[in-house]
């Protein structure tokens, strides 16, 4: 091989690298969101019973569109989205939609407190003892919220607080 | 007189066979107990990353998802599932990201291998170039000799002989 090859060989490493860096810092991910493995997949059954004792499970709910926020009492985040997600359900569910909020590494009573001071009235229940509803969402932190479809699939994930516009794009869709 | 004792020897020698025989063909159990399940559920933590402060493993970490993901190890273990099947099920709801060593298959095998094949191409590339500089230092070209010069170096020599 003649310095020139080399050269050209060079040139081209040099330019395998900055296209991967480029790539990598803009294109392949969003570096402020952490990727969901959960989108576009069946969302996984599971079966609650809700602080005032009503069993729920998902597979029930099948031909619903569903809501489903994963939230603690100590979460600030969760104070931000409460109001919106309880107005969205009085608007909502006589429509046909389903609102369910877990309960995270949270205790009953601070869980209970949270309900009540902010007036949340739809499908609200505690994660099991080892997290396994959160775990088998890849929840990340609190708040986050999954949209499912009338199919089960999952639609989307809300990291941090839910806005209006996203509930309300993605129901009015459905429904 | 001595039927009885042969025959006790004879029924002993069988209970130790039939012992024998059944911790062989008795299946190993992999489940762990007390310490070594504690190993084991440490030694799995720190494979996975904490879902809420990124930089640090589940080992490490304190925070809540990661004492669940703890306990789901640890339950995980109990009843019988091995390494490879713990990592996977995380890897399935969280995705590779999870990982704090992406695994060495695929196209992730880029990864691992890349820098190796970029230290050896500029190794090869840099002793390739060092070797041709020594070797050129070694033997400078030969020019010939002008004829004025190769005169004057006779003449020089001769002078040197006469003297």
């Amino acid at each position: 091989m003649n310095r020139k090859t080399y050269f050209a060989l060079g040139i081209l490493l040099g330019c395998g690298i900055l296209v991967t860096m480029i790539y990598g810092l803009f294109f392949a991910s969003i570096p402020n969101e952490i990727p969901s493995a959960q989108i576009g997949k069946k969302a996984h059954a599971f079966s609650i019973t809700t602080f005032s004792g009503q069993p729920v499970t998902l597979e029930g709910l099948k031909g619903k569109p569903v809501i489903l926020n994963f939230w603690a009492s100590w979460c600030v985040a969760c104070r931000q989205e409460a109001h919106i997600l309880e107005r969205a359900h009085q608007r909502y569910t006589p429509q046909g939609a389903v609102f369910i909020g877990i309960a995270i590494n949270d205790t009953r009573e601070a869980s209970l407190a949270f309900i009540r001071r902010f007036g949340k009235t739809y499908l609200l229940a505690p994660d099991d003892k080892t997290g396994s509803i959160s775990l088998d969402y890849g929840v990340t932190a609190v708040p986050e919220t999954f949209l499912i479809d009338k199919q089960g699939f999952i639609v989307k994930k809300v990291l941090g607080a839910v806005d209006r516009p996203t509930i309300e794009d993605f129901l009015n869709a459905q429904l | 007189m001595f039927a009885a004792p042969n025959r006790l020897r004879m029924n002993a020698v069988r209970i130790i066979l039939a012992l024998l025989t059944l911790t062989i063909f008795l299946p190993t159990s992999s489940i762990l107990l007390g310490e070594d399940l504690e190993d084991q559920v440490r030694d799995i933590s720190h494979k996975l990353r904490c879902p809420t402060c990124q930089a640090m493993s589940v080992k490490e970490s304190e925070a809540g998802l990661s004492l669940n993901m703890k306990n789901k190890v640890r339950e995980m273990l109990e009843a019988g599932s091995s390494e490879e099947e713990i990592l996977e099920f995380f890897v399935e709801r969280y995705g590779e990201w999870i990982l704090r060593e992406p695994p060495k298959k695929g196209f992730n095998l880029v990864l691992w291998l890349a820098p190796l094949i970029l230290i050896l191409v500029i190794g090869f590339i840099v002793i390739r170039t060092l070797l041709r500089k020594t070797r050129t230092q070694k033997t400078p070209p030969v020019t010939p000799l002008t004829a004025e010069e190769q005169t004057k170096i006779e003449k020089d020599l001769n002078r040197f002989q006469s003297d």
